[in-house]
């Protein structure tokens, strides 16, 4: 007997690597040690076993992780899982981030074992590059935010008076707060990006570069709001805190804006509904 | 005394905090746009002014502007988007057509909004539907629209195959396929006095009306009231399977004036009141959606000069100092 969805197992062995990566990144931050090393294998074995899944489905399918909400989630976890990597291999001050950014996947890891693993139709307007562009450059924004966010985390965790050992052991937060800032115009950088590519797309699929649909209407505030907190930080100095809420909030509008709108809208440009 | 109040008057309007109140206000009437009824592209016009204004002030008493050739080219390049925005919503023209197998374009819509100064050349646009496929897949899902088109350019008759992604563009004019097309009845009506005349009658999109392929009708030159209703003898296409969009062979069609009824199959003639109707066969029809705005290539370049000259102001910023702090 053929299972229905052969990629699931590799999925689901993805997801157990993830886990274990993320529960390390919190015990080590907690009791103030440094399995690097470790952490960094444990999560890019997860991304191997995912990028196996995924080109599994996509060979069997036809097409790539686009249209259910199942297929959403799981490539956005890839993506994410992936920029984050590279940011903690590179960027050595951010590693204890994991702690916080692994727990925001785990939100949508476990959304997506709720998550039917069905199939779905590739709509024609979606037989075009600019997809693929499109898809992409949004991933990178999301990715850049979510390191940002983790910064972010760090800065209130320390705030807070948690895991003093190792989070004290970390540059002060204004050092901190500037990384985090110089990820977030990564990411302004890539949502503009972003929205140019679905304009264009729009164009040709629709006859129209905008339209204020829900998904063009929250991503361009997504935008207009993190622009407005680049130039609140340079108008008012913002003190490291309120800096990392102001990402906090930019974060949660994208992460609604993402998985949100496209699962309850019935417009044009509906995403996986 | 007087140079110096303009001075402070730009001062004043460059702020940073003006930035922060436009783009709070930008976001208010974003949302607000968004969540009416009947969306208008006004409201958003103050914000839009304020924001320039601010710019443009901030471009000419900041001197920080004149130090950072990329954060110039940034903000010039944004001014550049909200004014081509403007110019396009004066001069945009969106319309709907709908043209049967054979038929041409001869610059007519059959639906439009155009902008105050829309002086466009559509009455010079033309060409000619030569028919469609759409491929189906089990579940009635749609794929790949293919609509061939014909147009004649510099004495040379050329065509091409349009359909999800490709426009036909001509004089600038955007043709597009849309969802919506179906069947039409193709007639010729012979009246008692004059020429006859030949011409389709459009019935419902299908398949999304496939139970109300029906159409009430004047014959030209008439006040008959006729009302025509495709009869399919069995449904085109298995849910079940593949199917490809195109007209049944094997149907009938109902005409009915007042309490009078015909069914007509093809080559079947009826006599009016007022002439003949002949029912020549079923055909195809295709809407088109129709978008002109002469700024998108500018526009597209007015983005591109943004996006690139702000990762290279900030790319110089940062590359200059480590990341990892």
């Amino acid at each position: 007997m053929t299972q229905p969805y052969p990629e699931l197992s590799w999925l689901w062995a993805a997801l157990i690597a993830y886990v274990a990566a993320g529960s390390l990144a919190i015990i080590a931050v907690v009791m103030n040690k440094r399995p690097e090393r470790t952490l960094l294998v444990l999560m890019l074995a997860g991304l191997a076993l995912h990028t196996v899944s995924i080109a599994l489905r996509w060979t069997r399918l036809g097409h790539g992780p686009f249209i259910t909400l199942f297929e959403i989630l799981s490539s956005n976890i890839w993506s994410l899982m992936l920029i984050f990597s590279i940011a903690y291999w590179r960027v050595r001050t951010l590693r204890p981030a994991a702690s916080v950014v692994m727990p925001i996947l785990f939100i949508m890891m476990g959304w997506l074992l709720v998550s039917s693993p069905g199939e779905g139709h590739l709509p024609p307007t979606y037989h075009t590059v600019w997809l693929y562009i499109h898809i992409g450059l949004g991933k990178v924004f999301l990715g850049s935010v979510l390191v940002a966010v983790g910064i972010a985390g760090l800065i209130l965790l320390r705030t807070a008076g948690l895991a003093r050992n190792r989070l004290g052991a970390l540059p002060a937060d204004e050092r901190l707060e500037d990384l985090a800032f110089r990820f977030m115009i990564l990411g302004f950088v890539f949502e503009s990006l972003m929205l140019v590519a679905g304009a264009i797309w729009a164009q040709d699929a629709w006859g129209r570069y905008w339209a204020w649909d829900p998904l063009e209407t929250w991503a361009f505030l997504t935008w207009l709001v993190l622009a407005f907190f680049l130039h609140l930080r340079v108008t008012m100095k913002l003190p490291p805190r309120a800096a990392s809420w102001s990402i906090l909030v930019v974060f949660v509008l994208a992460f609604l804006t993402f998985f949100g709108v496209p699962f309850i809208s019935t417009a044009a440009h509906k995403g996986a509904v | 005394m007087q140079q110096s109040a303009v001075i402070a008057w730009g001062l004043r309007l460059a702020s940073l905090r003006l930035t922060l109140a436009a783009l709070t206000l930008l976001a208010v009437d974003v949302l607000l746009t968004y969540r009416a009824e009947v969306r208008a592209s006004w409201p958003l016009a103050l914000p839009l002014a304020l924001l320039s204004v601010n710019l443009i002030a901030a471009v000419l008493t900041n001197p920080t502007f004149r130090r950072q050739g990329a954060l110039l080219a940034f903000h010039l390049a944004l001014i550049a988007i909200v004014l081509l925005i403007a110019i396009g919503q004066l001069t945009y023209l969106r319309g709907h057509v709908e043209l049967s197998r054979g038929e041409t374009f001869g610059g007519e819509l059959t639906q439009s909004e155009r902008g105050p100064w829309h002086f466009g050349s559509l009455a010079q646009v033309s060409f000619a539907n030569e028919g469609f496929t759409i491929d189906y897949s089990p579940g009635m899902q749609r794929n790949d629209t293919r609509n061939i088109v014909s147009w004649n350019e510099a004495g040379t008759r050329r065509s091409a195959v349009i359909g999800d992604q490709e426009p036909l563009v001509l004089h600038g004019y955007r043709f597009y396929t849309s969802f919506n097309k179906g069947f039409a009845p193709l007639f010729i009506w012979r009246p008692s006095n004059g020429r006859a005349v030949r011409g389709t009658v459009h019935l419902p999109s299908y398949p999304i009306n496939e139970f109300r392929q029906a159409q009430e009708w004047t014959p030209p030159g008439t006040a008959l009231k006729l009302w025509v209703m495709l009869d399919l003898d069995k449904r085109p296409f298995d849910k079940t399977k593949p199917w490809r969009f195109r007209a049944p062979e094997q149907h009938s069609l109902v005409v009915r004036e007042g309490e009078r009824r015909w069914t007509l199959k093809p080559g079947a003639e009826l006599a009016l009141s007022q002439g003949v109707l002949f029912y020549e066969g079923l055909t195809t029809w295709m809407g088109y959606k129709v978008f002109y705005d002469w700024t998108l290539p500018w526009l597209l370049a007015a983005c591109v000069v943004a996006i690139g000259s702000m990762a290279w102001h900030f790319w110089r910023k940062y590359a200059a100092g480590p990341w990892d702090p």
